[in-house]
């Protein structure tokens, strides 16, 4: 998998958790700018877990890691 | 969908939250209600309220519906064809009042005043002084969840300054009898939580005799400084973007302090937390009923001394809760209660666990859903929430941050703590929180 792909993905993911529309999201969106609480979160990292087998809650992932979908998709890509 | 507009199909959640409501008249003095806060920094002129107030509820006639059942047994809201009452403002002036400080026995007394009658569902309390003003809106949680009830006042502002627009409101109802299959499944996923669950009784607080008791109130506000230290340090010790289980494990060490300066042979504690089923644009047209569900947190009485430790027990709890889709087979499995009668119900949900049903309840609001500086030109110095708890548990912690300040508001039933004791709770929570314990829990920026 590409890292566009896992950016895809996560997009596709995120977009339906927040039921919004896919556009609305890019990959250099801030991850605090996308409306998301501590819940929408976990079940964000339910989605990554599910998609690409990664269980991210018990990582080391800092506030870094999550500052836009893209850096979230190269620490994915990183791990994968 | 909406069947008609004079019926609205109530979810399973509706039915809980009404069993509840019922459950609370009978052991306190009023039902499932709660109340939005304001404090602004100049009085409000209550006639001037009370009409505008009026004039923007009467598009709005399902404030004045009540429950009823329809012939396949299903309940509904009536709702009638128009509102023929005035929503009830009560005005007074107060001399000596001026700080959070005194207006809060004030804000107390109105949380725990009944409405008059079935239909209805709001009311207002204004509290002027000669420099500042409380006004307190308080709803019924049959009719209005705490989001809901943010965002039906935010709609009021916003049609005041001529940008709200009440027709995209909708009502998703539908009479839900199909898919029995899906429902049964739900059940059964539930009802496994729920055993597994109740293979430890939890620690509670002992409920004193008696149905005329009343909902006191702690209120700690932080100020734009202290919340993004507080918001910095749940990040650290949690995780990004993770502050509710750090509020979570923060309350909890607290509790767990208290009770061990009590004799209580419960072995854990149990913390049931409200989550909003909706999201995205959905939160914003979804104004009215209920639309949440609930995690269940177990935290062993001897896991409870570090914190890491602690933090980490909600985060993988909170983490298996969604990925088992715990919430959402709770809220199906909840429409298979509606055939009950709300007083049976209300028997049926204190069976497990020896009628101990938890520790404490506890939700995080976020970032407020109403977002104006001001309420009808008068400048907001803070709004945050007062509502009443189920009684069992009694007590419950509510956050939420308005314009960078977080405010944790602490409900209890009078007498299921002593005043030093919610002193002492107060004091582990700022402590945890890292904010001086000396400072005035009341004061205002």
């Amino acid at each position: 998998m590409t890292l566009q792909e896992i950016e895809g993905t996560l997009i596709q993911g995120i977009s339906t958790i927040a039921n919004r529309d896919s556009s609305e999201f890019t990959p250099d969106m801030p991850f605090h700018e996308l409306g998301i609480d501590s819940l929408g979160f976990v079940e964000i990292l339910v989605f990554i877990e599910k998609t690409f087998k990664l269980e991210l809650i018990a990582s080391d992932l800092t506030k870094k890691d999550f500052e836009t979908v893209r850096t979230l998709a190269a620490s994915i890509d990183r791990s994968l | 969908m909406l069947v008609s507009s004079r019926k609205c199909y109530l979810s399973g959640s509706d039915w809980v939250i009404n069993s509840l409501d019922h459950l609370m008249k009978m052991t306190t003095c009023s039902g499932n209600m709660s109340q939005i806060v304001l404090m602004l920094d100049s009085p409000l002129d209550g006639k001037n309220l009370s009409s505008t107030v009026n004039s923007f509820a009467k598009n709005f006639p399902v404030l004045q519906g009540r429950v009823a059942r329809d012939f396949k047994l299903t309940p509904y809201w009536k709702i009638p064809a128009a509102c023929d009452r005035d929503v009830t403002l009560n005005v007074s002036q107060h001399t000596e009042t001026s700080t959070l400080e005194t207006f809060l026995p004030l804000l107390e007394q109105s949380a725990n005043s009944r409405f008059a009658d079935e239909r209805e569902h709001l009311s207002f309390h204004l509290f002027n002084s000669s420099r500042r003003s409380a006004l307190a809106m308080t709803f019924d949680h049959r009719l209005l969840d705490a989001r809901g009830a943010e965002l039906f006042l935010n709609l009021f502002q916003q049609t005041l300054q001529g940008k709200g627009s009440f027709e995209k409101t909708t009502f998703t109802s539908s009479m839900e009898l199909t898919r029995w299959g899906e429902k049964f499944l739900a059940g059964r996923n539930v009802n496994r939580r729920i055993i597994s669950l109740s293979r430890s009784i939890p620690r509670s607080f002992s409920l004193q005799p008696g149905i005329d008791k009343s909902f006191k109130y702690r209120l700690l506000n932080f100020t734009s400084d202290e919340t993004s230290a507080i918001l910095d340090r749940a990040c650290s010790e949690s995780g990004y973007l993770m502050e509710s289980p750090f509020f979570l494990a923060v309350i909890t060490q607290a509790i767990h302090e208290l009770f061990s300066a009590r004799s209580d042979d419960g072995s854990s504690y149990l913390i049931p937390v409200t989550t909003d089923l909706r999201s995205g644009q959905d939160i914003l047209n979804e104004l009215f009923f209920n639309h949440v569900s609930f995690l269940f947190y177990q935290i062993p009485v001897d896991r409870c001394q570090d914190m890491k430790e602690l933090i980490s027990q909600f985060k993988l709890q909170m983490y298996e809760n969604v990925k088992s889709g715990f919430p959402r087979d709770l809220a199906k499995a909840s429409l298979l209660t509606r055939i009950v009668p709300l007083q049976t119900l209300g028997r049926i949900i204190r069976i497990p666990m020896s009628g101990k049903i938890a520790t404490f309840a506890f939700s995080h609001l976020g970032k407020s859903l109403y977002d104006s500086p001001s309420f009808m030109g008068g400048n907001i110095d803070n709004l945050f929430h007062m509502p009443r708890v189920p009684v069992p548990p009694g007590i419950g912690f509510f956050t939420n941050i308005y314009n960078k300040r977080l405010n944790l508001v602490i409900s209890y039933l009078d007498k299921l703590l002593s005043e030093d004791e919610i002193t002492l709770l107060e004091e582990g929570i700022l402590k945890r929180f890292g904010v001086t314990t000396d400072r005035n829990r009341f004061s205002q920026n």
